[in-house]
């Protein structure tokens, strides 16, 4: 077995005068869809803040690729940074450029491509993504939700990341373009071999897509298991969890 | 530790006719390696292998550049096949191939406009912001009156908070501001008066120029870069963040509640501030004057009484509601233009400030207009 790609031990973190984690403990293997859930407020989006290094814990390990997050300089954290890919809730797309633009933007800021390799490479991303070709000319304001999400995943890949984080990927999309997003990411993690991480609370995608989930509660990961065995389980916070929706 | 990461390589065996490629064949690597490709003369008319058995990494990046340099070799007669390649290689090479057509596509160009479509689309686009313009000046002239008959609307509160942040913050730079311009302009006019021997009327020349012009100017252009910039900023957040909105639709009128806040506050505080610049003004002057012309405080203020008096402060003081009315209503209005990209917030901002000096200058000369015809 290879080295798992995200690895965290002990995690610790206390934010705003509360522990948000008082031990939290996970490994993502490489290949895998990993999903992490939990109710509102469990610190969920913490921790994938924390794997970002936009965060920095209060206590424990977390190790990327193998590296351990508090030991790398800024040299190393960058070179690291390039490796992963980030899907942000709102999309997060500049607004002042084209889809292809914000696809481009980190190819020419980060390496050294000849332009037209660039732009047939972003045009590839613009594809992969099952947007249509005409998109990549239209500056974010003028896509529909669901193809914005679309247009943030292109320029997520664009790096070609060996590891790809979600927020919320489905959140805000109506049930046809989640599917089709769900659909994107199993396709994406074949094509381009990603490890993919996904924040959600969105059952029927998870259902759909992950290959384990783990369950975040009182500050711990409480369960770490297929989805369909979680919803199963009978610990009392996952099994509230699952009966409230 | 980052392992070091050496670019990708594509290397010509010619007794076996292959390529070889090596190393890291993924975004960061293949950079140079199409230029290097390009560069050297390429076989012709041959059956050549490419073996990918010592690549490292092979991203869609690696992928693209592989497929360009496949379809260099083949535009020149040579038959090209792989060998050593994993499966999810394979896969990744299949897939691009798959997509190829569209790569090439390039986006439209948006059109260029003529120089005439531009001219029209300026005044036409003047025209609306003229329109809005009044339409605000409408709307906010008829919740003022409709506030008499009831006196909640006033929102006092909020005025009263608008004072606060428009005019108490801003009393130390009008205060360190002013002063300044009062020992500039002191300095200034003693040079002159000082080789005519009349240094007396130093108080009588830096007080007419203090009260009518320098301190209403002054006190109008810190306003509208601090507080008309604000106003945008606020108003134009609260459109992005569809506050605005929100308010129409709780059948609320955004302009009770945002726009008559900030002029009254304005209207009230201004008079005060101009009044506040005077004096240190003045302060400045003075003690300008005792230090380099030697005319004594008391000497300076007793000429300022008798000379200028209360009458010219007041000529300057009556600018102050026209200065309120414009920074505010300028502000406001182009807070309420915002649209929601991150470009328009900055240029809005940018917009208000200009218009608002612009605004103010021209008031301020239409003063000057006025006050010669009546003779002031």
């Amino acid at each position: 077995m290879s080295e798992p790609v995200i690895e965290i031990k002990g995690l610790k973190n206390y934010l705003g005068g509360q522990w948000v984690h008082s031990d939290v403990n996970l490994t993502v293997e490489k290949g895998e869809i990993f999903a992490i859930i939990g109710g509102s407020g469990s610190g969920k989006t913490t921790i994938l803040r924390s794997i970002l290094m936009l965060l920095k814990p209060t206590a424990g390990t977390i190790r990327v690729f193998g590296e351990n997050l508090a030991e790398l300089d800024e040299k190393g954290a960058n070179a690291l940074r390039r490796r992963w890919g980030m899907l942000f809730q709102h999309s997060a797309l500049f607004s002042a450029m084209t889809v292809l633009e914000n696809i481009m933007f980190p190819m020419r800021e980060l390496a050294s491509l000849d332009a037209h390799l660039m732009r047939q490479l972003a045009m590839l991303k613009v594809t992969l993504v099952g947007l249509p070709k005409e998109a990549a000319g239209k500056f974010a304001a003028q896509l529909s939700g669901g193809m914005q999400r679309r247009a943030a995943a292109a320029r997520a890949i664009a790096m070609d990341p060996e590891l790809l984080f979600l927020d919320e990927p489905t959140s805000g999309l109506d049930p046809l373009s989640a599917k089709q997003f769900d659909n994107l990411i199993l396709f994406l993690r074949d094509a381009l071999n990603l490890t993919v991480v996904i924040v959600s609370h969105d059952i029927e995608s998870l259902l759909r897509t992950t290959d384990r989930v783990a369950f975040v509660g009182k500050g711990k990961i409480i369960s770490v298991e297929p989805m369909k065995d979680l919803m199963q389980n009978k610990h009392p916070l996952i099994a509230d969890y699952f009966s409230k929706i | 530790m980052i392992k070091p990461r050496p670019e990708a390589h594509l290397v010509f065996d010619k007794e076996k006719n292959s390529y070889l490629c090596e190393g890291s064949w993924s975004i960061l690597g293949v950079g140079e390696l199409f230029r290097q490709f390009e560069q050297n003369p390429l076989p012709e008319s041959q059956k050549l292998t490419i073996n990918g058995s010592k690549m490292r990494q092979f991203d869609s990046a690696g992928a693209l550049t592989l497929i360009t340099c496949i379809d260099a070799l083949q535009a020149r007669d040579n038959q090209v096949e792989l060998t050593d390649f994993t499966e999810p290689q394979q896969n990744l090479l299949g897939l691009i191939k798959e997509k190829r057509e569209v790569l090439d596509y390039t986006p439209p160009r948006l059109k260029k406009k003529n120089i005439l479509y531009k001219i029209g689309e300026e005044a036409v686009h003047k025209l609306n912001q003229m329109n809005g313009l009044i339409v605000l000046i409408g709307d906010l002239s008829e919740k003022i009156v409709a506030a008499f008959y009831e006196w909640r609307r006033f929102q006092f509160p909020s005025v009263v908070s608008n004072i606060n942040s428009t005019g108490v913050t801003a009393l130390p730079i009008i205060a360190l501001l002013s002063f300044l311009i009062g020992v500039v302009l002191a300095y200034q006019m003693g040079l002159q008066l000082e080789t005519y021997g009349a240094s007396i009327f130093i108080a009588y020349l830096s007080g007419m120029a203090i009260f009518r012009e320098f301190a209403p100017l002054i006190t109008a252009i810190i306003v509208a870069g601090r507080t008309s910039s604000a106003f945008t900023a606020q108003i134009g957040s609260m459109k992005i963040n569809e506050e605005i909105d929100a308010l129409h639709t709780m059948g609320l009128s955004p302009t009770e509640l945002l726009v008559v806040p900030k002029v009254l506050g304005l209207l009230i505080i201004f008079p005060l501030l101009i009044f506040w610049a005077d004096f240190f003004s003045t302060m400045g002057a003075m003690i300008m004057s005792k230090f380099m012309l030697n005319v004594g405080y008391i000497d300076f203020l007793t000429r300022l009484k008798d000379s200028v008096g209360f009458k010219q402060m007041l000529l300057g003081l009556y600018k102050a509601p026209a200065f309120a009315i414009l920074i505010a209503l300028v502000g406001c209005f182009q807070g309420f233009r915002v649209e929601s990209n991150a470009d328009s917030l900055g240029t809005q901002t940018t917009k208000s400030v200009v218009q608002a000096l612009f605004l103010i200058i021209i008031a301020d000369a239409a003063y000057s207009v006025i006050y010669s015809w009546l003779d002031l």
